[in-house]
């Protein structure tokens, strides 16, 4: 199956998925001031990503452990990217 | 070389999958980022001239950047006084005392007063607010590119202008506050003229902050050994471009080879590690009020 083929099969899916990942970014522009708040929308939104992940795969009946790993990883990986930016960057 | 390839090419000997996306090296790299994370911040703290933010902003390239706008657009130069430096320089104290980013102050106390305060009787005042910009042009930049703040610089109505730079911590972060303060003791352009009274801080307003002991003169210079912002941001986005660049790279091979495998959607992580990149640009900008 084609990137685009899988896009098109799951087109609800993948747009829900750009709304959350949209509206976080939403929040987060929302008061640049803060960098703390910053720091919660960040991990919310990666929550919200990892639940929806296994939920999709959940729909599809291929749901694994290690694909679980993986989304808790990927989202793991978003939130100390930011952290490293938000705490070691600029001192939070 | 072989290495390298198998980082980002999905083949039999990283079990089709590219051995940047596996779960001891994902590991490995969250657990690098977190431990730098308090790293960092202990170096920080502990020895602010080895690691810290590098700081450049002065006064007097303020007024002559202002200076040299004004006068592309065809108005006189603003002559820099003491007193809405001091007024400046007071309201940079104040709002890190209090802990506030606007302009004014939690228990009600607007820009004009702390220019009264200064011993400036205005008939035109005016402020602009920048935090987070660690050099002079950029300041500026940022104020040109923002509607009211640019109208403030570009007003005919100001014939003064003061300005304060300092560090301090603002909601738990350390940051750099640049107070602009403009003012007219005449009645000088009055087709512009607003009641004093009536100013509506947002259109007449730039907020900024200034250094230390002689607020009038010196730079705010501060250059630690190495800038943490520098290396957080672009070691950041350096790590997101290789993970998105695997992953694509990763989800094309396989699709290629018809690998069947029991992994996550590449397309879901590439969405959210793009959502990162976008959040990464927008938290190390400048703020201007």
């Amino acid at each position: 199956m084609t990137i685009f083929k899988e896009v098109r099969k799951h087109v609800v899916y993948y747009a829900s998925l750009f709304a959350i990942l949209s509206f976080g970014f939403f929040l987060a522009s929302i008061d640049a001031s803060d960098k703390r708040l910053q720091m919660a929308i960040t991990v919310m939104t990666a929550f919200f990503y990892v639940s929806w992940g296994i939920l999709h795969h959940l729909v599809n009946h291929d749901l694994t452990l290690k694909i679980v790993v993986e989304y808790i990883l990927i989202g793991s990986l978003g939130i100390t990217i930011v952290l490293f930016l938000l705490k070691g960057g600029l001192g939070i | 070389m072989h290495n390298f390839f198998s980082l980002f090419f999905p083949h039999e000997n990283n079990n089709y999958r590219a051995k940047l996306l596996h779960h001891n090296v994902l590991l490995i790299i969250i657990s690098f980022l977190f431990l730098g994370s308090f790293l960092f911040s202990n170096i920080k703290r502990n020895f602010p001239s080895v690691l810290g933010i590098s700081v450049d902003v002065s006064s007097q390239k303020l007024l002559l950047l202002t200076n040299k706008v004004r006068g592309e657009n065809g108005l006189p130069a603003l002559t820099l006084d003491n007193r809405l430096s001091q007024a400046a320089s007071n309201k940079a104290d104040n709002m890190f005392a209090q802990n506030y980013w606007a302009h004014n102050s939690p228990d009600g106390k607007t820009p004009w007063l702390f220019i009264k305060n200064s011993g400036y009787n205005y008939v035109y005042a005016g402020e602009n607010l920048a935090r987070g910009f660690n050099n002079t042009e950029d300041v500026l930049k940022a104020w040109m590119a923002s509607p009211s703040h640019r109208e403030n610089i570009l007003s005919q109505n100001y014939k003064d202008i003061g300005f304060t730079a300092k560090i301090g911590r603002l909601n738990g972060e350390e940051t750099v506050l640049i107070v602009e303060e403009f003012g007219n003791q005449t009645m000088y352009q009055v087709s512009r003229a607003r009641p004093e009274k009536e100013e509506k801080p947002t259109s007449t307003f730039a907020q900024g902050k200034v250094f230390s002991s002689n607020i009038f003169s010196n730079p705010l210079q501060k250059t630690p050994l190495i800038n943490s912002l520098f290396i957080s941001s672009n070691l950041d986005r350096a790590i997101l471009i290789i993970f998105i660049s695997a992953l694509i790279l990763d989800m094309i091979i396989a699709q290629k080879k018809n690998v069947v495998r029991a992994v996550g959607h590449n397309v879901d992580h590439i969405l959210f590690l793009l959502f990162i990149l976008f959040l990464i640009a927008v938290f190390g900008r400048g703020l201007t009020l």
